[in-house]
């Protein structure tokens, strides 16, 4: 299992949860974009680390994430 | 400490991509080309500057909803609807303002998203003070403000590092259409620099500031590219 958590963006303390790019139970590629976050009017995507399977999203469309805090896990 | 000559030795080139007056479909369509190219590695960093065709874009956190006029006038204006994936509301964007998209890698600069926003905001705050208007950030809204209204608006969207989409400064704009949504999903009053000034500046003046500001802020050394080579003709 592997863990998606949001990356260092620098400065940035917090972001919304703007949209999955995949849905769980599909399948990803390593480095495909996977959910895209929002803060100070710029949008994020974030990555997959790794190819597998979408197994669990923690942080649903709406939900506030923090640095390195977990937003889903590839199985 | 680094002498000058080895700073200067450091200033990335970066390309200017000047389009002129485009219109948004086929600008829209060139930035997520030249974005897929630098995600690939084949293009340095590439600012775009353009004055579109009168167009109203929502970003991922807009809505419709902030259009305040009915369809049939959006049409007898000549006014596109589009939705984006850039961060943000709703903003217009039309003759009269200086918009650039920056297709640049943030790891090259620092990989912080607020210092980009920062550096953006400051090219139009450091180009208007040198033309003797004072104006500032407002905390937790990104752009650019004088006094109580916004001059300039961001919108950014990064995916690998890369960005697209940008800023948009407001030189002398159609108010009436700026009056037709409720810009950034907020009641607010924009203003246009040559309202604020006894000199009309044209935008080939502006742009020529910002990109200078730009330089200095991201470490550049601009050169002149030609869009043509990245056009389709099915765009």
């Amino acid at each position: 299992m592997t863990e998606v958590r949001l990356p260092d963006l620098g400065e940035i303390n917090e972001v919304t949860v703007v949209d999955w790019l995949r849905q769980e139970g599909e399948t990803v590629v390593a480095g495909e974009g996977l959910v895209e976050v929002e803060t100070e009017k710029t949008t994020f995507v974030v990555e997959a680390p790794q190819a597998g399977k979408l197994a669990l999203i923690v942080k649903r469309k709406g939900d506030k994430a923090q640095i390195n805090e977990l937003l889903a896990r590839i199985s | 400490m680094n002498s000058w000559l080895e700073l200067a030795e450091k200033k990335l080139e970066a390309v200017h991509l000047p389009l002129g007056r485009a219109e948004y479909a086929r600008t829209y369509h060139l930035q997520t080309r030249l974005h897929e190219l630098h995600c690939q590695g084949k293009i340095a960093d590439t600012v775009i500057t353009v004055e579109h065709e009168p167009v109203f874009t929502i970003g991922r956190s807009g809505s419709a909803s902030n259009v305040l006029v009915p369809l049939e006038v959006l049409e007898h204006e000549g006014i596109s609807v589009y939705e984006i994936e850039r961060g943000g509301n709703i903003t217009y964007h039309g003759p009269g303002q200086l918009v650039v998209y920056p297709i640049i890698d943030l790891r090259s600069q620092g990989r912080d998203l607020k210092r980009y926003i920062r550096n953006l905001e400051q090219s139009v705050i450091g180009f208007l003070a040198k033309v003797g208007i004072m104006a500032e950030r407002r905390a937790g809204f990104p752009g650019v403000w004088v006094g109580t209204r916004k001059i300039a608006s961001i919108g950014v969207y990064v995916k690998h590092w890369i960005t697209r989409h940008g800023l948009a400064l407001n030189v002398d704009i159609n108010k009436y259409h700026f009056g037709m949504i409720n810009p950034c999903g907020m009641n607010i009053e924009v203003v246009s620099l040559n309202e604020l000034t006894k000199e009309k500046y044209p935008l080939t003046k502006v742009r020529a500031g910002i990109l200078s500001e730009m330089e200095q802020l991201f470490g550049w050394r601009f050169v002149e590219g030609d869009a043509q080579q990245y056009w389709k003709e099915d765009w």
